[in-house]
Protein backbone atom coordinates (compact mmCIF):
# COMPACT_ATOMS: atom_id res chain seq x y z
CA UNK A 1 0.00 0.00 0.00
CA UNK A 2 1.22 3.47 -0.79
CA UNK A 3 1.76 5.42 2.52
CA UNK A 4 2.50 9.17 2.73
CA UNK A 5 4.48 11.14 6.30
CA UNK A 6 1.79 14.03 7.68
CA UNK A 7 2.94 16.23 10.37
CA UNK A 8 0.74 17.82 12.73
CA UNK A 9 0.57 19.26 16.49
CA UNK A 10 -1.79 17.29 18.27
CA UNK A 11 -2.43 18.55 22.12
CA UNK A 12 0.31 20.56 21.78
CA UNK A 13 2.69 17.93 20.54
CA UNK A 14 4.40 18.25 17.41
CA UNK A 15 3.75 14.25 15.40
CA UNK A 16 4.82 12.56 12.50
CA UNK A 17 3.42 9.89 10.84
CA UNK A 18 2.92 7.40 8.44
CA UNK A 19 -0.15 7.19 6.94
CA UNK A 20 -2.19 5.68 4.07
CA UNK A 21 -3.31 9.00 1.67
CA UNK A 22 -7.08 7.58 2.16
CA UNK A 23 -6.75 7.21 5.64
CA UNK A 24 -9.40 9.19 7.61
CA UNK A 25 -8.27 10.98 10.38
CA UNK A 26 -10.57 10.03 13.12
CA UNK A 27 -8.92 6.54 12.16
CA UNK A 28 -4.99 7.66 12.65
CA UNK A 29 -6.12 9.66 16.18
CA UNK A 30 -7.08 6.39 17.74
CA UNK A 31 -4.40 4.38 15.97
CA UNK A 32 -1.87 6.58 17.71
CA UNK A 33 -3.87 6.21 20.94
CA UNK A 34 -6.32 9.36 21.14
CA UNK A 35 -9.47 6.74 22.32
CA UNK A 36 -10.91 10.09 23.49
CA UNK A 37 -12.02 10.77 19.98
CA UNK A 38 -14.72 8.15 19.65
CA UNK A 39 -16.14 6.17 16.44
CA UNK A 40 -19.58 6.43 16.69
CA UNK A 41 -21.90 6.71 13.11
CA UNK A 42 -18.79 7.41 10.81
CA UNK A 43 -21.25 9.82 8.62
CA UNK A 44 -21.15 12.91 10.09
CA UNK A 45 -24.21 12.51 12.20
CA UNK A 46 -23.26 12.13 15.73
CA UNK A 47 -20.18 14.37 15.92
CA UNK A 48 -18.52 11.19 18.82
CA UNK A 49 -15.65 11.98 17.26
CA UNK A 50 -15.56 15.88 17.22
CA UNK A 51 -11.33 17.27 17.29
CA UNK A 52 -10.63 20.83 17.52
CA UNK A 53 -8.67 22.09 14.79
CA UNK A 54 -7.53 25.72 15.14
CA UNK A 55 -9.53 25.77 17.44
CA UNK A 56 -12.59 24.86 15.21
CA UNK A 57 -14.65 21.68 15.89
CA UNK A 58 -14.86 19.40 12.90
CA UNK A 59 -15.90 15.47 12.53
CA UNK A 60 -12.65 13.84 12.16
CA UNK A 61 -14.60 11.00 10.57
CA UNK A 62 -15.40 13.03 7.62
CA UNK A 63 -11.75 14.78 7.50
CA UNK A 64 -8.80 13.09 5.83
CA UNK A 65 -5.58 12.91 7.99
CA UNK A 66 -3.52 14.05 4.83
CA UNK A 67 -6.06 17.43 5.27
CA UNK A 68 -4.17 17.94 8.75
CA UNK A 69 -1.10 18.49 7.49
CA UNK A 70 0.50 21.68 9.63
CA UNK A 71 -2.84 21.85 11.77
CA UNK A 72 -3.03 22.45 15.71
CA UNK A 73 -5.26 19.32 16.78
CA UNK A 74 -6.77 19.34 20.27
CA UNK A 75 -8.43 16.30 21.87
CA UNK A 76 -10.02 15.69 25.09
CA UNK A 77 -6.54 14.25 26.40
CA UNK A 78 -5.24 17.69 25.37
CA UNK A 79 -7.70 19.44 27.67
CA UNK A 80 -6.66 18.87 31.71
CA UNK A 81 -3.15 19.55 32.62
CA UNK A 82 -2.11 15.76 34.86
CA UNK A 83 -4.41 15.77 37.26
CA UNK A 84 -6.34 19.32 36.85
CA UNK A 85 -9.15 19.17 34.56
CA UNK A 86 -9.94 22.01 32.55
CA UNK A 87 -13.62 24.05 34.11
CA UNK A 88 -15.32 22.84 31.76
CA UNK A 89 -14.43 18.91 32.58
CA UNK A 90 -15.08 20.35 36.13
CA UNK A 91 -18.20 21.34 35.59
CA UNK A 92 -19.37 18.59 33.75
CA UNK A 93 -18.69 15.95 36.80
CA UNK A 94 -20.00 18.63 39.04
CA UNK A 95 -23.52 18.86 37.28
CA UNK A 96 -23.38 14.79 36.81
CA UNK A 97 -23.66 15.42 32.95
CA UNK A 98 -21.88 12.54 32.32
CA UNK A 99 -24.12 8.98 31.94
CA UNK A 100 -22.27 6.70 29.65
CA UNK A 101 -19.63 9.18 28.63
CA UNK A 102 -19.61 8.57 24.73
CA UNK A 103 -20.28 11.57 23.70
CA UNK A 104 -18.65 13.61 26.69
CA UNK A 105 -15.61 14.47 24.72
CA UNK A 106 -17.43 16.06 21.81
CA UNK A 107 -19.75 17.87 24.19
CA UNK A 108 -17.01 19.25 25.99
CA UNK A 109 -14.70 20.15 23.12
CA UNK A 110 -17.96 22.15 21.43
CA UNK A 111 -18.31 23.53 24.69
CA UNK A 112 -15.09 24.39 24.32
CA UNK A 113 -14.61 26.53 20.96
CA UNK A 114 -17.85 28.16 22.29
CA UNK A 115 -16.30 29.57 25.39
CA UNK A 116 -13.19 30.51 23.69
CA UNK A 117 -14.99 32.48 20.97
CA UNK A 118 -17.76 33.45 23.33
CA UNK A 119 -17.22 33.78 27.53
CA UNK A 120 -20.56 34.33 28.45
CA UNK A 121 -23.10 32.70 25.94
CA UNK A 122 -26.63 32.50 26.47
CA UNK A 123 -28.41 29.15 26.55
CA UNK A 124 -29.42 29.01 23.04
CA UNK A 125 -25.89 29.32 21.68
CA UNK A 126 -25.09 26.57 24.17
CA UNK A 127 -27.75 24.54 22.67
CA UNK A 128 -26.65 25.64 19.14
CA UNK A 129 -23.26 24.58 19.55
CA UNK A 130 -24.05 21.09 21.49
CA UNK A 131 -26.36 20.51 18.48
CA UNK A 132 -24.26 18.47 16.74
CA UNK A 133 -22.84 15.50 19.33
CA UNK A 134 -25.81 13.35 19.78
CA UNK A 135 -25.98 11.64 23.40
CA UNK A 136 -28.01 8.52 23.31
CA UNK A 137 -28.64 8.27 27.01
CA UNK A 138 -30.58 11.37 26.06
CA UNK A 139 -29.29 13.69 28.72
CA UNK A 140 -29.06 17.01 27.02
CA UNK A 141 -30.30 19.25 29.89
CA UNK A 142 -26.99 18.61 32.57
CA UNK A 143 -24.25 19.31 29.57
CA UNK A 144 -26.27 22.37 28.69
CA UNK A 145 -26.40 23.32 32.57
CA UNK A 146 -22.54 21.87 33.12
CA UNK A 147 -21.39 24.84 30.44
CA UNK A 148 -23.43 28.06 31.17
CA UNK A 149 -21.77 27.01 34.83
CA UNK A 150 -18.41 26.62 33.59
CA UNK A 151 -19.14 29.91 31.72
CA UNK A 152 -20.19 31.82 34.93
CA UNK A 153 -17.86 30.36 37.69
CA UNK A 154 -18.17 31.65 40.59
CA UNK A 155 -21.13 33.64 39.70
CA UNK A 156 -24.85 32.68 40.57
CA UNK A 157 -26.19 29.18 39.22
CA UNK A 158 -27.21 28.99 35.58
CA UNK A 159 -31.63 29.07 35.51
CA UNK A 160 -32.46 27.08 31.90
CA UNK A 161 -35.62 27.51 30.88
CA UNK A 162 -38.20 24.93 32.35
CA UNK A 163 -38.91 22.00 30.41
CA UNK A 164 -41.79 21.15 29.19
CA UNK A 165 -43.42 18.52 31.74
CA UNK A 166 -43.51 15.12 29.60
CA UNK A 167 -39.54 16.05 28.69
CA UNK A 168 -38.81 16.73 32.18
CA UNK A 169 -40.33 13.23 32.87
CA UNK A 170 -38.12 11.23 30.34
CA UNK A 171 -35.01 12.67 31.67
CA UNK A 172 -35.83 12.24 35.19
CA UNK B 1 -12.70 3.34 3.58
CA UNK B 2 -10.62 4.54 1.23
CA UNK B 3 -8.20 1.82 0.70
CA UNK B 4 -8.23 2.35 -2.95
CA UNK B 5 -6.60 5.30 -2.70
CA UNK B 6 -3.00 5.84 -3.73
CA UNK B 7 -2.12 9.52 -4.00
CA UNK B 8 -3.38 12.34 -1.97
CA UNK B 9 -2.51 16.21 -3.36
CA UNK B 10 -3.23 19.53 -1.75
CA UNK B 11 -2.21 21.71 -5.00
CA UNK B 12 -2.03 25.58 -3.97
CA UNK B 13 -3.56 26.84 -7.33
CA UNK B 14 -6.51 26.27 -9.33
CA UNK B 15 -4.59 25.05 -12.32
CA UNK B 16 -2.52 22.78 -10.48
CA UNK B 17 -5.61 21.27 -9.02
CA UNK B 18 -7.16 20.80 -12.85
CA UNK B 19 -3.73 19.47 -14.02
CA UNK B 20 -3.81 16.97 -10.91
CA UNK B 21 -7.35 16.12 -12.32
CA UNK B 22 -6.27 15.69 -15.72
CA UNK B 23 -3.41 13.65 -14.98
CA UNK B 24 -5.81 11.24 -12.72
CA UNK B 25 -7.89 10.58 -15.44
CA UNK B 26 -11.41 9.48 -13.91
CA UNK B 27 -10.11 7.86 -11.10
CA UNK B 28 -9.40 11.62 -9.55
CA UNK B 29 -11.69 13.45 -7.80
CA UNK B 30 -11.64 17.21 -6.04
CA UNK B 31 -12.26 17.36 -1.83
CA UNK B 32 -12.87 20.56 0.17
CA UNK B 33 -15.06 20.11 3.20
CA UNK B 34 -15.52 15.64 2.89
CA UNK B 35 -18.74 15.96 4.24
CA UNK B 36 -20.68 14.59 1.06
CA UNK B 37 -17.62 13.08 -0.65
CA UNK B 38 -16.23 10.99 2.41
CA UNK B 39 -20.11 9.76 3.00
CA UNK B 40 -20.53 8.70 -0.46
CA UNK B 41 -17.66 6.15 0.00
CA UNK B 42 -16.77 6.18 -3.66
CA UNK B 43 -14.49 3.23 -4.14
CA UNK B 44 -13.23 3.87 -7.25
CA UNK B 45 -11.24 7.02 -6.28
CA UNK B 46 -7.55 6.58 -6.81
CA UNK B 47 -6.42 10.07 -6.15
CA UNK B 48 -7.81 12.74 -3.96
CA UNK B 49 -7.14 16.59 -4.38
CA UNK B 50 -7.71 18.95 -1.84
CA UNK B 51 -8.36 22.42 -3.29
CA UNK B 52 -9.21 24.20 0.23
CA UNK B 53 -5.79 25.48 -0.15
CA UNK B 54 -6.13 26.47 -3.63
CA UNK B 55 -7.20 30.51 -2.81
CA UNK B 56 -10.98 30.03 -3.10
CA UNK B 57 -11.70 30.38 0.62
CA UNK B 58 -13.18 34.38 0.30
CA UNK B 59 -16.10 36.52 0.17
CA UNK B 60 -15.48 39.72 -1.84
CA UNK B 61 -16.88 42.75 -3.52
CA UNK B 62 -16.59 42.93 -7.05
CA UNK B 63 -17.94 45.85 -8.77
CA UNK B 64 -21.80 45.69 -7.74
CA UNK B 65 -21.38 42.25 -7.47
CA UNK B 66 -20.45 40.04 -4.13
CA UNK B 67 -18.73 37.20 -5.39
CA UNK B 68 -18.28 34.52 -3.20
CA UNK B 69 -14.87 31.53 -3.53
CA UNK B 70 -15.68 28.03 -3.58
CA UNK B 71 -14.34 26.36 -0.73
CA UNK B 72 -15.86 29.07 1.65
CA UNK B 73 -17.30 27.23 4.52
CA UNK B 74 -21.01 27.51 5.51
CA UNK B 75 -19.33 29.06 9.03
CA UNK B 76 -17.81 31.87 7.13
CA UNK B 77 -20.78 32.75 5.08
CA UNK B 78 -23.41 32.55 7.77
CA UNK B 79 -20.53 34.56 10.05
CA UNK B 80 -19.97 37.08 7.42
CA UNK B 81 -21.16 40.93 8.08
CA UNK B 82 -21.72 41.38 4.58
CA UNK B 83 -23.50 38.02 3.27
CA UNK B 84 -25.76 38.75 6.34
CA UNK B 85 -26.91 41.88 5.25
CA UNK B 86 -26.76 41.27 1.28
CA UNK B 87 -30.80 40.58 0.19
CA UNK B 88 -31.84 40.13 3.47
CA UNK B 89 -29.70 37.57 4.98
CA UNK B 90 -31.08 34.31 2.69
CA UNK B 91 -27.89 33.22 2.05
CA UNK B 92 -26.48 33.63 5.41
CA UNK B 93 -29.66 31.87 7.10
CA UNK B 94 -29.57 29.18 4.85
CA UNK B 95 -26.21 28.58 5.60
CA UNK B 96 -26.80 28.49 8.99
CA UNK B 97 -29.17 25.67 8.24
CA UNK B 98 -27.39 23.16 6.76
CA UNK B 99 -25.98 20.64 9.51
CA UNK B 100 -24.22 21.06 13.16
CA UNK B 101 -21.64 23.22 13.64
CA UNK B 102 -19.24 20.96 12.82
CA UNK B 103 -20.56 20.58 9.73
CA UNK B 104 -21.01 23.96 8.77
CA UNK B 105 -17.25 24.21 9.80
CA UNK B 106 -16.40 22.15 7.32
CA UNK B 107 -19.02 22.36 4.57
CA UNK B 108 -18.06 24.18 1.70
CA UNK B 109 -20.39 26.66 -0.91
CA UNK B 110 -18.60 25.23 -3.66
CA UNK B 111 -19.40 21.35 -2.34
CA UNK B 112 -23.25 22.08 -1.38
CA UNK B 113 -23.52 22.44 -5.43
CA UNK B 114 -21.33 20.43 -6.82
CA UNK B 115 -23.27 17.41 -4.67
CA UNK B 116 -26.07 18.17 -6.80
CA UNK B 117 -28.33 17.61 -4.27
CA UNK B 118 -31.97 18.63 -4.78
CA UNK B 119 -31.96 19.22 -0.95
CA UNK B 120 -28.87 22.15 -1.38
CA UNK B 121 -29.36 24.91 1.30
CA UNK B 122 -27.69 27.26 -0.71
CA UNK B 123 -29.19 26.67 -4.02
CA UNK B 124 -32.28 28.09 -3.18
CA UNK B 125 -31.15 31.53 -2.44
CA UNK B 126 -28.82 31.48 -4.54
CA UNK B 127 -31.53 30.96 -7.59
CA UNK B 128 -33.21 33.87 -6.47
CA UNK B 129 -30.35 36.01 -6.10
CA UNK B 130 -29.90 35.07 -9.94
CA UNK B 131 -26.26 33.79 -9.03
CA UNK B 132 -23.54 32.95 -11.54
CA UNK B 133 -21.09 30.30 -11.10
CA UNK B 134 -17.70 30.26 -12.28
CA UNK B 135 -16.22 27.22 -13.78
CA UNK B 136 -12.70 26.78 -14.70
CA UNK B 137 -11.19 22.93 -16.66
CA UNK B 138 -8.32 22.58 -18.84
CA UNK B 139 -9.84 25.29 -21.51
CA UNK B 140 -10.12 28.14 -19.68
CA UNK B 141 -12.87 29.65 -17.41
CA UNK B 142 -16.87 30.31 -18.27
CA UNK B 143 -19.41 31.90 -16.36
CA UNK B 144 -22.84 30.59 -16.10
CA UNK B 145 -26.08 30.90 -14.66
CA UNK B 146 -27.38 28.72 -11.57
CA UNK B 147 -29.28 27.51 -13.52
CA UNK B 148 -27.83 26.49 -16.50
CA UNK B 149 -25.04 24.63 -14.38
CA UNK B 150 -27.67 22.51 -12.56
CA UNK B 151 -29.43 21.68 -16.57
CA UNK B 152 -25.89 20.78 -17.76
CA UNK B 153 -24.06 19.21 -14.28
CA UNK B 154 -23.71 15.58 -15.08
CA UNK B 155 -21.63 16.37 -18.45
CA UNK B 156 -19.21 18.85 -16.57
CA UNK B 157 -15.80 17.78 -15.47
CA UNK B 158 -14.99 21.40 -14.40
CA UNK B 159 -14.03 23.01 -11.34
CA UNK B 160 -16.24 25.61 -9.19
CA UNK B 161 -14.09 28.48 -8.39
CA UNK B 162 -16.64 30.52 -6.83
CA UNK B 163 -20.65 31.77 -7.54
CA UNK B 164 -21.33 35.67 -8.27
CA UNK B 165 -23.92 37.24 -6.82
CA UNK B 166 -25.19 40.52 -9.08
CA UNK B 167 -26.40 43.71 -7.88
CA UNK B 168 -30.35 43.34 -6.86
CA UNK B 169 -33.25 45.65 -7.37
CA UNK B 170 -33.44 48.71 -4.91
CA UNK B 171 -35.51 48.04 -2.22
CA UNK B 172 -36.10 44.25 -2.89
CA UNK B 173 -37.23 41.94 0.12
CA UNK B 174 -36.55 38.33 0.68
CA UNK B 175 -37.15 35.44 2.47
CA UNK B 176 -36.15 31.84 2.95
CA UNK B 177 -38.47 29.20 4.71
CA UNK B 178 -37.23 25.31 5.03
CA UNK B 179 -38.82 22.58 6.66
CA UNK B 180 -36.86 19.73 8.30
CA UNK B 181 -36.92 17.49 11.07
CA UNK B 182 -34.64 19.48 13.29
CA UNK B 183 -33.17 23.17 12.40
CA UNK B 184 -30.56 22.16 10.98
CA UNK B 185 -31.67 18.47 9.22
CA UNK B 186 -31.84 18.29 5.29
CA UNK B 187 -34.66 20.29 4.00
CA UNK B 188 -37.80 18.36 3.43
CA UNK B 189 -38.50 21.07 1.18
CA UNK B 190 -37.27 24.61 1.40
CA UNK B 191 -38.06 28.06 -0.20
CA UNK B 192 -36.42 31.23 -1.23
CA UNK B 193 -38.16 34.65 -2.69
CA UNK B 194 -37.63 37.91 -3.27
CA UNK B 195 -40.06 41.06 -4.57
CA UNK B 196 -39.72 44.23 -5.40
CA UNK B 197 -42.66 46.13 -5.06
CA UNK B 198 -43.93 49.74 -7.16
CA UNK B 199 -45.29 52.71 -5.62
CA UNK B 200 -48.90 51.24 -6.30
CA UNK B 201 -48.16 48.09 -3.93
CA UNK B 202 -47.84 45.81 -7.04
CA UNK B 203 -45.33 43.16 -7.84
CA UNK B 204 -42.21 44.72 -9.81
CA UNK B 205 -40.16 42.27 -10.03
CA UNK B 206 -40.43 38.30 -8.55
CA UNK B 207 -38.10 35.77 -7.80
CA UNK B 208 -39.96 32.38 -6.48
CA UNK B 209 -36.92 29.38 -5.58
CA UNK B 210 -37.65 25.90 -4.55
CA UNK B 211 -35.70 23.15 -2.74
CA UNK B 212 -36.07 19.47 -2.38
CA UNK B 213 -39.16 19.20 -5.03
CA UNK B 214 -37.88 18.45 -7.87
CA UNK B 215 -34.54 16.84 -9.64
CA UNK B 216 -32.87 19.98 -9.02
CA UNK B 217 -33.22 23.09 -7.54
CA UNK B 218 -35.71 24.90 -9.24
CA UNK B 219 -37.07 28.55 -10.13
CA UNK B 220 -40.79 28.58 -10.19
CA UNK B 221 -40.96 30.70 -13.45
CA UNK B 222 -44.82 30.57 -13.87
CA UNK B 223 -45.66 31.64 -10.40
CA UNK B 224 -43.32 34.48 -10.39
CA UNK B 225 -45.24 36.06 -14.16
CA UNK B 226 -48.20 35.04 -12.21
CA UNK B 227 -47.50 37.39 -9.44
CA UNK B 228 -45.71 40.14 -11.62
CA UNK B 229 -47.57 43.30 -12.04
CA UNK B 230 -49.93 42.45 -9.31
CA UNK B 231 -50.70 43.36 -5.74
CA UNK B 232 -49.74 40.84 -3.45
CA UNK B 233 -52.93 40.18 -1.73
CA UNK B 234 -54.86 37.13 -0.69
CA UNK B 235 -56.70 36.25 -4.10
CA UNK B 236 -52.57 36.40 -5.91
CA UNK B 237 -51.14 34.78 -3.15
CA UNK B 238 -53.74 31.99 -3.47
CA UNK B 239 -53.23 31.44 -7.12
CA UNK B 240 -49.36 32.25 -7.30
CA UNK B 241 -48.98 29.26 -4.37
CA UNK B 242 -50.93 27.08 -6.10
CA UNK B 243 -49.17 27.31 -9.29
CA UNK B 244 -45.65 27.07 -7.65
CA UNK B 245 -46.82 23.56 -6.21
CA UNK B 246 -47.73 23.07 -9.59
CA UNK B 247 -44.03 23.51 -10.98
CA UNK B 248 -43.06 20.94 -8.91
CA UNK B 249 -42.04 17.32 -9.44
CA UNK B 250 -41.32 16.36 -6.25
CA UNK B 251 -40.42 12.31 -5.28
CA UNK B 252 -41.47 10.21 -2.27
CA UNK B 253 -38.45 9.11 0.35
CA UNK B 254 -38.32 7.86 3.41
CA UNK B 255 -38.13 11.34 4.45
CA UNK B 256 -41.59 12.51 2.84
CA UNK B 257 -43.90 11.52 0.24
CA UNK B 258 -44.43 13.47 -3.04
CA UNK B 259 -47.82 14.68 -2.04
CA UNK B 260 -46.83 16.29 1.26
CA UNK B 261 -43.62 17.69 -0.25
CA UNK B 262 -45.70 19.40 -3.02
CA UNK B 263 -48.24 20.67 -0.10
CA UNK B 264 -45.13 21.77 1.71
CA UNK B 265 -44.16 23.56 -1.18
CA UNK B 266 -47.37 25.54 -1.13
CA UNK B 267 -47.34 26.62 2.37
CA UNK B 268 -43.63 27.66 2.03
CA UNK B 269 -43.64 29.82 -0.82
CA UNK B 270 -47.06 31.67 1.02
CA UNK B 271 -44.98 32.06 3.82
CA UNK B 272 -41.90 33.49 1.82
CA UNK B 273 -44.06 35.98 0.14
CA UNK B 274 -46.06 37.18 2.96
CA UNK B 275 -42.69 37.88 4.64
CA UNK B 276 -41.41 39.53 1.40
CA UNK B 277 -44.55 41.43 1.45
CA UNK B 278 -44.94 42.38 4.73
CA UNK B 279 -42.16 44.61 4.60
CA UNK B 280 -39.45 43.14 6.83
CA UNK B 281 -37.89 40.93 4.55
CA UNK B 282 -36.13 38.12 6.52
CA UNK B 283 -33.46 38.88 9.20
CA UNK B 284 -30.75 37.00 11.31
Amino acid sequence: MKTMEVRLTVNGEAKQWTIAPGDLLLDVLRREGYFGVKRGCESGECGACTVLIGGTPINSCLMFAAQAEGSEVLTIEGLGHGDKLDPLQEAFLDHGAVQCGFCTPAMILNAKALLNRKPHPSEEEVREALAGTYCRCTGYRKPVEAVLAAANRGGRKPRLRAAPAARREATR
Amino acid sequence: MFDTVEAFYRPGTVGEALRLLQNGKNRARFVAGGTDLVVEADQSIRCLIDITHAGLSYIRRRGKAWVIGATTSMAAMENSPAIRALAGGILARAAATCGSVQIRNMATLGGNLANGSPAADTATPLLALDAEVVLADARGRRKIPLTEFYSGRRKTKALIVEVAIPAMPRGGRWSFQKLGRTESDISLVNAAAGLQLDSQGRAKWVRIALGAVAPTPIRAVNAEKLLTGRKVDESALAVVCDEAARETRPITDVRASAEYRRETCRVLVRRALEECAGGTGCSL
